[in-house]
């Protein structure tokens, strides 16, 4: 079966005064119908960037300079833009952080549904108003009727997440690409809007993609996860295996700076440093300068390779189970 | 145990205002709405004793925030009192570290100034040896100390959280009140944050109100622990008590609901509902309209915090149930 979406060799940059800057490299990596990737890394890593560039939403200086973006194993970055406005909300959704910026305050909710239906649908008023009710019943909004007539900074930050994953999924689309959708959210309302997207994503069988730098968010949703790190992803695979047993230091690292439940005081096992600027990239693996197991073997920026069954680790000295950075 | 550091009774803060004696008069006769008032905080008791750390946790709008600026002296409280009962001998006994690392700095000045001001003004230290005393502020805090005449811009978040943390520890405080000090930061530099809060502690005897969100980090790193929702406090005790048998439906609630490495593909069954608005908070106890324990008399009777025998206390009339 051809996965939903496939990403060959993705490479986008962006034209600084000071060079060329490569955000994302080498990035490949597939989403089957029903599944639920989990893309996690820090900030700068690349992460949002790999949404957008999908969606085809990088802006210059920025572009996409290499590699394929493949739809139902169509490749949809030599489109057209008439072509790719047809894609988009229709075919590939997207969610995001902060649903404050993402409606529109001015409008009320009922003509910003209305708005993503018609772009893509021709529908009667009775049709539009149908689906909308339908669409706020499904993500769980009481009393839609009332809802469809406010605008977006009457509703609380948690109902205005809903509203975005209701215009996110009005037209049924293959793929969904949420990036950081509970960030923002506080805890009971982040539980109740992970229920929701699991729910609604099994259902039917809509592939997703969570973007997250939380792991946490990522080990309870997600059936595979793609750690980045400075612009390449440096581990993919099956959720339980990277986690249970993280083969690349940095997986490791991460994993070990989130505090566990139920061992209190004591201390963190951290990484040290910090993650390089893009701008001033290590020649080699990029995580070598924060790396215990650092060689000489890694001046030379290792390969995506297959570690396992159905994993991929971009490391020359791998972490076999169990084993400590 | 020894004496408390800081005793809070009865601290309560109110905002907005019942406005002139027009507009007073105009709502008499019915031709306003009433007045808005906020209870941002009602009714918090707690004792700091020295070199613990104690954990504030809650949801957003619940007051943690404006607790943490009552007690750091930034907010006038409206109600009740903030006592130290040994104040002598230190020149700022309490400072704050901030959530955002890119607001709390001033952008125009140095490091070095940043750092170096306070303790100069308050003869800390004398004008000749004030950058020695920056640079072993800086040292202490993990940043190297050749940095010194740099400004905020040139550092990383996690960098200029630690820039904020020597900024506070250079009036040497006894006590910090953290308010959501690491949120801001990438997991990794979280992670160095919080050690060096716990390192700080070990070496000078510090003692934290460590007010945040994340239930993970305040299970990590306090001792004890003090759950607010809707301005109250509804529950406080020893961090294992909390966090293995929570008394309070809410606090079972906020537990259940965290994301956990080792629960994978969970099924979450949250619990119901808003944050109701604090303009308006429900009848009775706040948190009934969410919780599955309410019974009748719970949407009439606000319950009051009562021991719970085991160092604990909580703010619910069917807490026995719960434990």
């Amino acid at each position: 079966m051809t996965p939903v979406l496939e990403l060959r060799d993705l490479q986008t940059s962006f034209e600084m005064p000071e060079g060329t800057v490569h955000a994302l490299r080498e990035l490949s990596l597939s989403v089957s119908r029903g599944e639920i990737l989990g893309l996690v890394g820090e900030s700068g890593s690349g992460k949002s960037l790999t949404g957008f560039s999908i969606n085809r939403l990088i802006s210059p200086p920025g572009r996409v300079t290499k590699g394929e973006v493949r739809l139902h194993g169509r490749d949809i970055l030599p489109l057209p833009d008439s072509e790719m406005r047809k894609l988009r909300g229709r075919k590939i959704a997207m969610i995001f952080q902060d649903p404050m910026m993402t409606l529109n305050p001015v409008l009320r909710i009922e003509t910003q549904i209305r708005d993503v239906l018609l772009a893509h649908e021709k529908l009667s008023k009775s049709e539009v108003r149908a689906r909308a009710l339908a669409a706020l019943d499904e993500v769980g909004i009481p009393a839609p009727e009332e809802r469809l007539r406010v605008y977006p900074h009457q509703l609380s930050g948690g109902m205005r997440q809903r509203v975005a994953i209701a215009i996110a999924l009005l037209h049924k689309p293959d793929l969904v690409i949420a990036d950081e959708p509970t960030t923002a959210l506080d805890v009971t309302i982040q539980g109740q809007i992970l229920a929701l997207v699991q729910r609604l994503c099994r259902d039917r069988g809509t592939a997703l993609i969570w973007i997250s730098h939380d792991l946490a968010v990522v080990a309870g949703l997600a059936d595979r996860i793609a750690v980045m790190y400075a612009g390449r992803i440096v581990e993919e695979g099956p959720i339980d295996d990277i986690l249970d047993a993280p083969a690349h230091p940095y997986t490791r690292g991460l994993i070990d700076s989130v505090p566990v439940p139920g061992q209190r005081g004591g201390r963190l096992r951290q990484i040290p440093g910090r993650m390089p600027a893009l701008t001033d990239l290590p020649t080699g693996c990029a995580f070598a300068p924060r790396c215990a197991r650092a060689t000489e073997n890694c001046a030379e920026v290792p390969q995506l390779m297959p570690f396992g069954e159905d994993r991929k680790v971009r490391c020359v000295h791998p972490l076999a189970a169990g084993e400590a950075a | 145990m020894s004496d408390p550091v800081l005793s809070v009774r009865g601290l309560g803060r109110r905002f907005g205002s019942e406005g002139d004696f027009v507009a007073r008069g105009l709502r008499k006769l019915g031709l306003a709405p009433p007045a808005s008032v906020v209870q941002a905080v009602e009714d918090v008791s707690f004792d700091l004793y020295p070199g613990e750390v104690l954990g504030v946790v809650g949801e957003s709008g619940c007051g943690k925030s404006t607790l943490g600026r009552m007690v750091a002296g930034l907010l006038e409280p409206t109600s009740g009192t903030v006592t130290r009962p040994d104040a002598e001998g230190r020149a700022l006994p309490m400072q704050m570290i901030f959530q955002d690392p890119f607001s709390s700095l001033n952008p125009r000045k140095r490091v070095k100034a940043l750092i170096g001001e306070a303790p100069r003004v308050h003869r800390l230290t004398s004008p000749s040896e004030v950058e020695a005393y920056v640079a072993d502020m800086m040292d202490r805090c993990g940043i190297d100390p050749s940095y010194a005449t740099r400004f905020p811009h040139a550092f990383s978040g996690g960098q200029r959280q630690r820039v904020g943390i020597a900024r506070a520890l250079a009036v040497k405080p006894e006590i910090l009140v953290c308010d959501e000090a690491v949120s801001a930061l990438d997991v990794s530099i979280q992670a160095q944050i919080v050690n060096l809060f716990m390192d700080l502690r070990d070496e000078l005897g510090l003692t934290y109100l460590f007010i945040s969100h994340d239930l993970g980090i305040i299970e990590h790193i306090s001792d004890r622990v003090l759950v607010m929702y809707l301005g109250r406090a509804v529950e406080t005790g020893p961090v294992d008590r909390i966090f293995d048998a929570p008394a309070h439906p809410y606090t079972r609630a906020l537990i259940d609901g965290v994301p956990r490495l080792d629960r994978r593909r969970a099924i979450y069954s949250p619990i119901k509902g808003d944050i109701p608005s604090p303009v308006d908070p429900p009848p009775g106890c706040a948190f009934h309209p969410r919780c599955p324990l309410a019974t009748e008399i719970c949407r009439v009777e606000r319950p009051v915090l009562r021991d719970m025998g085991d160092g604990r206390q909580a703010a619910c009339h069917h807490a026995e149930s719960q434990i």
